[in-house]
């Protein structure tokens, strides 16, 4: 039987199991793909050939064994190199970890394997993902498959080019501030940034961990709440987590969104927009009240201080998270004058890039002695102020639509020295990661010239179901998903 | 509104100096220029009116997180043995990571 290449995640797996090709027959087809298409596009950091042949190789034994295969038997998937797979590179894009090899395995990518996954490398992303265009990793820059000049979004920016470019149907990616979402509008796919501590971030490469999420990206929505059962709830190597929530994937699609309320804050839905957003954004407001949901114009104040408050906060805890690369146990070290201290620093200058020097530099301002009392604990309380007004929200509304990103995908030289015009792009997907909410950017229309335009859908905390039962919706009655860049 | 915050660049040095960081004559320049328009702009959330919510120290506070549940048991696990530890090391000498000195003779 031929493959049915692409498909999603679900469809290729229940082939494995019934026998109707074989996990090898995958692994082979994407590694081919990635050889034709990868020069181009560089998604990929490493493409572990032998470690996927090896794993398909044992899903098929296990088939023949007369084992029962897992949700995920034999699917090809790719894992942002901010992930630890024993064995294997773990660089985060950073010259400081440049050939470190992970002793041991992330939680994520471990429960993956057990369901079956065939994990076929490691995806490029912006250094330690402090980024939105996947341009500044030290093995150089991603290029959108919509346009080898335009980035791809950031800072998963390597996943979401994966998927994009069929290489695969679902890949691993982290968000931070938005760097599931972005990039995955950006590539006209799906991404979801699942509630904080819904899965477990053992093993991933801490950034800012009060904020860090692991999500995925993927064509079609059922793989993502297919992987939310899969890697979701408690990890005892990660006290974070969060109790188990009901499956996802199982529960009954929904036909309409009658009885559904979507709340359209005009904070977030108007100003500083690209007017090709903005009417993408309108018109799936309009889809939605086609489908029978109601339409809520409300009221989001204080979101406008949203990216000053993250980026301060974000930086403080970076500065301290990254205060561990000092050359001694692991990665990149370069000696000076004999001394450690002159070694400590010498290696951080030399190992870490542009933008995570720039962003230390602004966390340790922020919470330092002399202006932490303005800049760190005044955050502190935005943030806490915008949880509760996201909490009165949701009293009048079930998820709230906005646009992933005010523009579509740009040039990589289209913000040149100017890091706060770049920062000002992710108004829209750090509200919900300050406030720890799940969202969803779904394809929802292109631009003139062509690029994608992805709209985002946020709920309250553990709400996961209704963004992906809400996406299923979408994507039954629109087409903005069936558009592939590559033959 | 706060006062204006004075950066100029032996601000951007002692940070420097905070942070482990030895700033290159050419990233000097750009990185002071870059702090400097953020901190700028990022002050508007320091003159922001004060809510009076509390601070949060976590995205989720109406429901701790770390609950008993979430806990491991209070068993010991083995650590990761030497020969792991020191795998990724630049410099080790007699199972020990190998530093230069730290103590001025």
């Amino acid at each position: 039987m031929s493959l049915p290449w692409p498909g999603s995640a679900g469809t290729l797996a229940a082939g494995v199991r019934r026998g109707d090709w074989s996990a090898v027959e995958l692994a082979r087809h994407a590694l081919a793909r990635i050889a034709t298409h990868d020069g181009d596009l560089h998604a990929f950091v490493d493409v572990q050939t032998e470690r996927a042949l090896r794993q398909a190789q044992q899903i098929d034994a296990a088939r023949h064994r007369g084992e029962q295969l897992g949700p995920f038997a034999g699917v090809p998937i790719a894992y942002k190199d901010n992930l630890a797979l024993a064995g294997e590179c773990t660089t985060a894009g950073s010259r400081i970890l440049r050939g470190y090899r992970a002793p041991y395995t992330a939680t994520v990518l471990a429960r993956l394997e057990a369901a079956g996954a065939v994990l076929l490398g490691s995806t490029n992303l912006d250094e330690f993902g402090m980024g939105s265009t996947t341009t500044s990793s030290v093995h150089g820059p991603t290029h959108n498959p919509y346009g080898r000049h335009l980035v791809p979004g950031g800072s998963s920016g390597g996943s979401a080019v994966a998927v994009a470019a069929d290489f695969c149907p679902l890949a691993i990616g982290s968000d931070t501030g938005g760097s599931v979402r972005q990039p995955a509008s950006f590539c006209g796919i799906s991404g979801l940034k699942p509630t904080w501590g819904r899965v477990s971030r053992s093993g991933l490469v801490a950034y800012a961990s009060s904020l860090d999420c692991i999500g995925a990206l993927a064509r079609d929505p059922a793989d993502l709440a297919l992987w939310l059962d899969v890697v979701g709830g408690p990890d005892p190597a990660d006290p974070t987590t969060r109790p188990a929530i009901a499956a996802v994937a199982t529960q009954p699609p929904r036909e309409h969104l009658r009885g559904l309320r979507i709340g359209i804050p005009w904070q977030l839905n108007g100003p500083g927009l690209d007017d090709e957003v903005a009417a993408v954004a309108a018109a799936a407001a309009r889809t939605a009240a086609s489908l029978g949901a109601e339409l809520v114009d409300c009221d989001l104040p204080g979101v406008e201080h949203a990216v000053p408050t993250y980026y301060l906060l974000a930086t403080t805890e970076a500065a301290s998270n990254l205060a561990r690369y000092d050359g001694v146990r692991y990665g990149h070290r370069r000696e000076a004058l004999g001394r450690l201290d002159s070694t400590v620093t010498q290696t951080r200058s030399s190992g870490f890039g542009l933008e995570v020097q720039l962003r230390i530099l602004l966390g340790t301002f922020a919470s330092s002695h002399a202006h932490a009392a303005q800049f760190q604990r005044r955050a502190e309380r935005a943030r806490a102020a915008l949880q509760a007004r996201f909490a009165a929200l949701f009293a009048q509304c079930d998820v709230v639509l906005s646009p992933t990103s005010p523009i579509p995908a740009f040039a990589a030289d289209a913000f040149p020295d100017d890091p706060l015009a770049l920062y000002l792009c992710d108004a829209l997907t750090v509200p919900q990661s300050l406030c720890g909410l799940p969202a969803l950017s779904i394809p929802g229309g292109r631009s003139q010239d062509g690029r994608p335009i992805g709209v985002q859908w946020t709920a309250p905390a553990d709400h996961e179901a209704v963004l992906l039962q809400l996406a299923a919706v979408f994507r039954a009655h629109t087409d903005h998903h069936l558009h592939r860049p590559l033959p | 509104m706060p006062n204006p915050i004075e950066f100029d660049r032996n601000t951007i040095q002692h940070l420097a100096e905070l942070a482990r960081l030895h700033l290159t004559a050419d990233r000097l320049p750009v990185l002071h220029q870059r702090l400097q328009r953020l901190v700028e702009a990022f002050g508007a959330v320091a003159g922001a009116p004060d809510p009076s919510a509390d601070a949060a120290v976590h995205p989720d506070s109406d429901q701790a997180a770390t609950t008993p549940e979430s806990l491991r048991p209070d068993l010991p696990q083995p650590p990761l043995r030497q020969d792991q530890a020191l795998a990724n090391a630049s410099k080790t000498a007699g199972g020990a990571f190998l530093v230069p000195r730290v103590i001025d003779a």
